[in-house]
């Protein structure tokens, strides 16, 4: 017996209400499913970033005075020479912010002086000849700090710096096209800074986990005129959290002309810093399973309540020669128009909803092959959840056609 | 006749009872996470000084580069804070009822009995005339005498949780205690006190725009007498902070909150030209090259232009919002398909006698009842979820996990949007019921 579609069509169009109302669950359904698992993957994506540091092996202190009269200077000196002298520490430096931290500084720069050049916003940090191994960043062009590079601590809180590194994102920056090497940047008052080196990128200090990026400005500078210096030590894998905890016993007590600000591991930061996407990821994948559930159960409901309403015409199909397979074929394909008709419109809301959230959260355009994925799968699942009620349909006796009640 | 319909409907859950099961889960998960993004959003987007906004304002001066605005992504604003020069001058005007000025300072509290190490504070320096502006709590004491903003006299107010930490949270006024190893008094201690956001200091530093308020509390000459540089945001530009002190508090650079409070019109006004006046005074002298841009805004204004929501929050409210849609109109669907095969039953009633309406009135006690069972699960689920999400940012940054604070208004608002949407949704099947005849359905099928 062939398939005929109009038979179908009039026995929809009898609880069209209900039909309408599944069709639109599943137009959302598929716009939200969509949308969401786009947002997600961008969300992965910066989760998966790299940091350009090895900060699981990685811990900071900070430190401040108690007083005013406290010698900073000294007490720095002190605190390198004893975590330099712990067994199972690699590398220790001394600078004026924490990657992946909120304690930093920021400061713009441009490539030309003048009054009229775009200033180019980037963090910056003062760090010595150790940071970059600390860091485990590497040059990728020019040369590191030597140790007669750095200047000695200082009270003054503005010094110029002929000098500097940057990272490779900001090289890239400032010049588009050229080798930044070699090259005078200029900052707000217009003294030149000649570029020395540049190392490879990792994130500093970021006041806005929404503001990542990898332009870093680093100048020669004991730290502390700020109020407060970081000793940012790397340790053997594995050993970073019982170290920090004995760095942190004996330093408390060494010298009691300071306190601390901060004791943590550079992944602590990370954790921190991913938290918000983490989260977003959670929620965003949770609602979107449970619309899928709720869609499911509201297409098995329809059609397990059409087989219920028409016993009797499957009874008189049945009587009059329909396979048992023809039963379950009419309530699928029954079930396949409400799902046609609810992708149809629901590609058209995704695309509208992914142009709007492109626009409102300045995400990159809905990539087509999400949308694609998400119609064959929303079809499959559809075309499952009415699975089990079409059979049940198949089951009812053709002696029903003749019954009275 | 209401016990009736009850009856009736309870009846009608029995004989469904895993349908029922299903259309109360659906609704209660779509409630909760409305009530869950609804409030965090409530939160973020909320004033919680909203008494004060025809009173309070924010002071602002535009002492910014020449070359570039303060913020180029919003270059009509003007920097957030003012310059030390600025702020010292305009808090000499005695046009304001009241006024303050205030910043953050690096800082240690010790000599607390049994106090062993130092606990490190980020300080407030601020005058006298902050606590009564904001309608801050006292737990035991009040705010230094006016002197004490002028004088050498050194008292600080310490935050309930540094008395609880510090002194057991007995009534330590008039105790001393050591701040920055210098002895200071305690006149006051404060009760519990967090708006959201921390409206009186946005710049994002110090615990950030929803985190705990920054205690202690000390006069602001302190800052300056012992010659604190800032800690919690500055902003510089040109040759920046200088050399020394001195030279800082000369500089270009802002770091100094300012707050009036001005409430009569004329007040405002006269305090306006006041500025401008300086403003005209100081730009024959070389500053202020930017265009005239002295503005006094009200905590609403204040918020909006700091646009504090974050951009997570409404995506996650407009996801929620979507979801409970899809929740509704499943709902819709079950109870359309459910009266529609217990027709024969009002068919029966109707023979008997009951009237259009009274069917209508009966399948709307059952939407009512499925309604309230939904909310009540939502709102257990809801507050369940605020304190995951709690849980899950307790130690991040993230501003959604500070506001996600049971904030009873936030709950109760979507509660309420929820019950009423869930209510709607009952109405269409309700309604398509009551029109049935009911010699339709006493025929056999």
């Amino acid at each position: 017996m062939s398939l005929n579609v109009r038979p179908i069509l009039s026995a929809l169009s009898r609880n069209r209400t209900g039909a309408i109302l599944v069709a639109l669950e599943i137009a959302i359904a598929l716009a939200v499913m969509v949308n969401a698992a786009w947002i997600v993957a961008q969300r992965i994506q910066q989760i998966e970033a790299p940091s350009g540091i090895d900060a699981r092996d990685t811990f900071a202190i900070g430190v401040a005075p108690l007083t005013s009269h406290s010698d900073l200077a000294a007490a720095l000196r002190e605190d390198l020479a004893y975590l330099r002298s712990l067994p199972g520490v690699i590398s220790v430096s001394a600078t004026s912010s924490v990657p992946l931290s909120r304690y930093g500084q920021g400061t713009s720069v441009s490539k030309d002086p003048g009054d009229q050049a775009p200033m180019t916003n980037t963090r910056s940090m003062e760090v010595d000849a150790a940071t970059l191994d600390t860091l485990g960043v590497h040059i990728v062009a020019g040369r590191n700090f030597s140790a007669m590079d750095i200047r000695p601590a200082t009270k003054i809180y503005y010094q110029e710096y002929p000098e500097v590194l940057i990272t490779q994102a900001l090289a890239h920056r400032l010049f588009p096209h050229g080798n930044a090497l070699g090259k005078p940047i200029y900052g707000g008052d217009n003294t030149p800074m000649t570029v020395i080196g540049i190392t490879s990128n990792f994130i500093p200090s970021v006041p806005d986990p929404n503001l990542r990026g990898y332009d870093v400005l680093m100048f020669p500078q004991v730290p502390g005129h700020f109020g407060v210096y970081f000793c940012l030590v790397r340790t053997v894998p594995g050993r970073t959290e019982a170290l920090l905890q004995i760095a942190q016993r004996h330093l408390a007590v060494s010298n009691p002309d300071r306190i601390f600000v901060l004791a943590q591991t550079l992944g602590f930061y990370r954790q921190r810093l991913d938290a918000a996407d983490r989260g977003v990821v959670i929620f965003l994948t949770l609602v979107t399973a449970l619309i899928l559930c709720v869609t499911c159960l509201g297409i098995f409901g329809l059609t397990a309540f059409n087989v219920s309403t028409r016993t009797k015409q499957i009874g008189t199909m049945r009587a009059v020669g329909a396979r048992k397979r023809d039963v379950v074929a009419h309530f699928l394909t029954e079930n396949a128009i409400v799902l046609a008709s609810g992708v149809i419109i629901g590609c058209t809301l995704a695309l509208g909803v992914g142009h709007w959230l492109s626009d409102q959260y300045q995400l990159p355009r809905l990539d087509l092959h999400f949308l694609a994925i998400g119609i064959v799968g929303l079809a499959v699942i559809g075309q499952l959840a009415a699975w089990q009620p079409a059979r049940r349909a198949a089951s009812v006796s053709p002696s029903v056609a003749t019954q009275t009640i | 006749m209401l016990g009736y319909y009850i009856r009736l409907a309870l009846k009608s859950f029995a004989r469904t009872p895993g349908l029922t099961a299903l259309m109360v889960a659906a609704v209660g998960f779509g409630i909760a996470a409305c009530i869950v993004t609804l409030t965090v959003y409530h939160t973020m987007s909320g004033n919680p000084i909203w008494w004060k906004d025809g009173v309070l304002y924010a002071v602002t001066m535009d002492s910014w580069d020449p070359k570039s605005p303060y913020d180029s992504s919003h270059p009509e604003l003007p920097p957030d804070q003012l310059t030390y020069q600025d702020a010292i001058y305009l808090f000499a005007s005695d046009i304001p009822s009241a006024k303050t000025i205030y910043t953050l300072v690096g800082g240690a509290l010790s000599g607390a009995p049994g106090q062993t190490i130092p606990l490190p504070v980020n300080t407030e320096a601020t005058t006298t005339d902050f606590f009564r502006m904001f309608d801050v709590p006292f737990e035991y004491g009040g705010p230094w005498q006016s002197e004490a903003d002028h004088g050498p006299e050194p008292v600080i107010v310490l935050s309930r949780a540094e008395n609880d930490r510090l002194f057991g949270g007995a009534d330590s006024v008039g105790r001393t205690i050591l701040w920055n190893n210098l002895s200071f008094r305690i006149v006051g201690v404060l009760d519990d006190w967090y708006p959201r956001p921390k409206f009186y200091n946005l710049t994002g530093g110090g615990s950030g725009n929803f985190g705990i308020p920054e205690a202690p509390f000390v006069p602001f000459r302190w800052s300056t007498v012992l010659h604190l540089g800032p800690g919690g945001t500055i902003d510089c530009w040109g040759r920046g902070p200088g050399s020394s002190y001195e030279q800082l508090l000369g500089s270009t650079c802002v770091w100094i909150s300012m707050w009036v409070q001005l409430p009569s019109r004329a007040q405002r006004e006269r305090f306006l030209d006041f500025m401008n006046a300086y403003w005209a005074q100081q730009r024959r002298q070389g500053r202020f090259q930017r265009p005239l841009d002295n503005q006094l805004w009200t905590v609403s204004q204040w918020l909006r232009i700091h646009d504090v929501v974050s951009g997570d929050s409404r995506l996650l409210l407009e996801l929620a919002f979507a979801f409970l849609a899809v929740c509704l109109i499943n709902t819709a669907g079950v109870l359309l398909a459910k009266f529609l095969r217990g027709a024969p039953i009002s068919g029966v009633r109707r023979a008997l006698g009951a009237s259009r309406r009274q069917i209508l009135e009966q399948h709307l006690v059952e939407v009512a009842l499925l309604a309230l069972a939904g909310s009540g699960l939502g709102l257990l689920l809801g507050a369940l979820g605020l304190r995951g999400v709690q849980a899950m940012y307790a130690n991040g940054y993230s501003d959604y996990g500070a506001a996600a604070h049971f904030d009873s208004h936030g709950v109760f608002l979507a509660l309420a949007l929820a019950t009423a949407t869930a209510v709607a949704a009952g109405l269409y099947p309700a309604w398509r019921i009551g029109r049935v005849s009911p010699s339709e359905y006493l025929k056999s099928q």
